[in-house]
C-alpha cells in the first residue's frame, strides 16, 4: 500500500492523478491519508528544508509492514553537498526505506491554463513514481524515458514520461513480490 | 599467466587502488570491509566450522545492505580480494574521474565483459567506477543489452553503497552524487582535478580482433572463379561443345542434356545450387543472360553457317 500525505494544500485533481499513476506504475493500492504540518526543526538557515531531517521529524502516519509513505511538499529541499557540489533536489527517499518526500518547488509552475496544469500534474506524478521507486530499491535508470532517470538530467524533455521502463518495472515487481506481506 | 599480470598491474597503481587485506589477523570485530561483488560487510568475528570432515576457521561477516552472512576461510582472506572501505579522499578522486570526459567505450562485448568482471573483482573502488562510467558512456551510443544492464546496475549498487558508507550519507544521497557527476545538469561545469590513471588492462593477442576485409575479398575471388569458368566455356564454345563440358562436371545431368543441346544456359542454375554457395545470387544473373544470347542464334542455324562460311 502506498499512502500519500500532503504537507501543504494540494488540488484534489493533482492528488487523484498521482494516485492513479502510482497505482499504474507499481500495481499497489494508493490512497491519500491526509495533511500534516511541516516540521519546523527541518528548516535550514536559507529557508530550505533538509530532506532526511524532514522525514525524521514529520509526524508519523499509521502504516503496516511494507507500506510506503509519500509526503508531498511545496517547500524547497536541501541536501548535504557532495564532493562535486549539491545536486538539485526534487525530493528525498531512503533506498529501500518506507518514506519519501517530493517537493514541487523545482517543478514547472502549475499556472491556470489547462496545458500548464496537465504538465505540472505529469511532472509531479513522475517525481512521485521516481521516489517511490527508490523505496522499492530501484536505482537511477539509463533510459531518459523512464521515470527513474535522474530528475535533473539534460536528456529529459519538457514533458518526461512517468512510466517505468521494462527493466525497472521487472525489478520493482520482483521486489514487491518478495515483500513480506 | 596474463590474468596474473593484469592483477599485479592493478595493484601497482598508486593511492586509488586500496591495499587488500593480506591476513585475517588484520581484521577486528566491527571492522568494515568491502567484499568484491558483495559490497560493504561488517566483520562479526571468527568461528570454527566442520565442512566436509575438515575443521576450518572462518571469518564471519554480515553484509550491511541486508544482513546476509558471509563466511570466508581464514586461509583465503588474502586471495578473495577483501579490502578496507575507501576513505573520503579516495572517493573524491573517484568523483573527479566520473565527471571527467569519458573515453571511447570498448565496442567488442566479449572483451568489455571480461574486463568489467576483472575490474569488479580486482580493481577496487576505481575499478567499480570504471565499469559504471564505461557502461554509462556506452549506453549513450546504444541501449545496453540485458546482461550488461544488470552488470551496470550491480556495479552501480556497489559504488553507491561504498560512497554512502565512506561519506557517511544515506544511500540515496550517494546515488545522487554519482549521477550528478555522470549526468550534470545543463550548464554545470566542475572544477576537476586531473583524473587518476585508469587501471591498465592489456588485451592479450588472442583477444584482439582480426581484420575480416581480406577474407571477404578472397571469398569473392574464389566464388567468381568457381562460377565463371564453366560459363565462359559455354559462351565461347556454344551448342554441343558447351553440353559436353557440363557433362564432365555433373554426370547425372549429362544424359538429359543432349536433347537440350540448343539451350546451354538453363543447366547452369542447378550446378550453382549444387556448389552450395547461395550467397552470390546476384552474380549469376548477368552471366545467365549472356548465356541465353546464343540461343536465338542457334534457332537461326542456317544464318550462322552462312556467316561462318563468309569468314572462312
Amino acid at each position: 500500500m502506498i499512502r500519500i500525505v500532503t504537507l501543504a494544500p494540494f488540488d484534489e485533481g493533482d492528488i487523484a492523478f498521482v494516485i492513479r499513476t502510482l497505482y499504474q506504475a507499481f500495481g499497489l493500492g494508493t490512497e491519500h491519508v491526509g495533511e500534516r504540518k511541516l516540521p519546523a526543526e527541518a528548516e535550514g538557515d536559507d529557508g530550505r528544508y533538509d530532506g532526511p531531517k524532514l522525514l525524521e521529524e514529520v509526524s508519523p502516519v499509521r502504516t503496516f509492514a511494507d507500506d510506503k509513505v509519500l509526503y508531498l511538499a511545496t517547500v524547497p529541499l536541501s541536501m548535504k553537498p557532495g564532493p562535486l557540489g549539491e545536486p538539485p533536489s526534487y525530493g528525498f527517499a531512503r533506498q529501500g526505506g518506507d518514506r519519501a518526500v517530493v517537493s514541487t518547488a523545482r517543478l514547472p509552475q502549475r499556472g491556470v491554463a489547462e496545458a500548464s496544469i496537465e504538465a505540472f500534474r505529469r511532472r509531479l506524478a513522475r517525481e512521485s513514481v521516481h521516489y517511490v521507486g527508490h523505496l522499492w530499491d530501484l536505482h537511477h535508470c539509463l533510459d531518459a524515458r523512464c521515470a527513474m532517470h535522474p530528475s535533473w538530467s539534460p536528456l529529459l524533455g519538457d514533458d518526461p514520461g512517468h512510466d517505468l521502463d521494462s527493466f525497472c518495472r521487472d525489478k520493482s515487481e520482483q521486489r514487491i513480490r518478495l515483500a513480506k506481506t | 599467466m596474463k590474468g596474473h599480470t593484469r592483477r599485479d598491474d592493478a595493484r601497482e597503481q598508486p593511492t586509488l587502488l586500496p591495499s587488500n587485506i593480506q591476513s585475517a589477523k588484520e581484521l577486528r570485530p566491527g571492522d568494515r570491509v568491502v567484499y568484491p561483488n558483495q559490497g560493504v560487510c561488517r566483520v562479526a568475528g571468527l568461528e570454527q566450522k566442520d565442512i566436509a570432515g575438515q575443521r576450518l576457521e572462518m571469518v564471519r561477516m554480515t553484509r550491511e545492505e541486508d544482513g546476509a552472512a558471509v563466511l570466508v576461510p581464514m586461509a583465503k582472506v588474502s586471495s578473495v580480494g577483501l579490502r578496507r572501505v575507501s576513505t573520503a579522499a579516495e572517493i573524491e578522486t573517484v568523483f573527479h574521474f566520473l565527471a571527467a570526459v569519458s573515453s571511447d567505450p570498448e565496442l567488442d562485448w566479449k572483451v568489455r565483459h571480461r574486463d568489467n568482471v576483472e575490474r569488479l573483482i580486482a580493481g577496487g573502488v576505481l575499478g567499480v567506477a570504471e565499469v559504471v562510467k564505461g557502461l554509462h558512456s556506452l549506453s549513450r551510443i546504444r541501449p545496453l543489452p540485458n546482461k550488461e544492464r544488470e552488470q551496470y546496475d550491480g556495479a552501480r549498487h556497489l559504488l553507491v553503497s561504498e560512497v554512502a558508507v565512506a561519506l557517511g550519507v544515506p544511500g540515496n544521497l550517494g546515488e545522487d552524487y554519482v549521477d550528478y557527476a555522470l549526468n550534470p545538469p545543463a550548464g554545470t561545469r566542475f572544477q576537476l582535478k586531473p583524473p587518476p590513471k585508469p587501471i591498465p588492462i592489456s588485451i592479450p593477442a588472442y583477444r584482439r580482433k582480426k581484420p575480416v576485409v581480406a577474407e571477404e575479398a578472397e571469398d569473392l575471388g574464389l566464388e567468381e572463379l568457381g562460377v565463371e569458368l564453366p560459363e565462359e566455356g559455354a559462351a565461347a564454345a556454344g551448342g554441343a561443345a558447351a553440353a559436353g563440358g557440363e557433362a564432365e562436371a555433373t554426370g547425372e545431368e549429362a544424359a538429359a542434356r543432349p536433347a537440350r543441346a540448343g539451350k546451354p544456359a538453363r543447366p547452369a542454375k542447378p550446378r550453382k545450387a549444387a556448389a552450395g554457395k547461395p550467397a552470390r545470387k546476384a552474380a549469376p544473373r548477368p552471366k545467365a543472360r549472356k548465356a541465353r544470347k546464343p540461343a536465338p542464334r542457334k534457332k537461326a542455324a542456317p544464318r550462322k553457317a552462312g556467316r561462318g562460311g563468309k569468314r572462312k
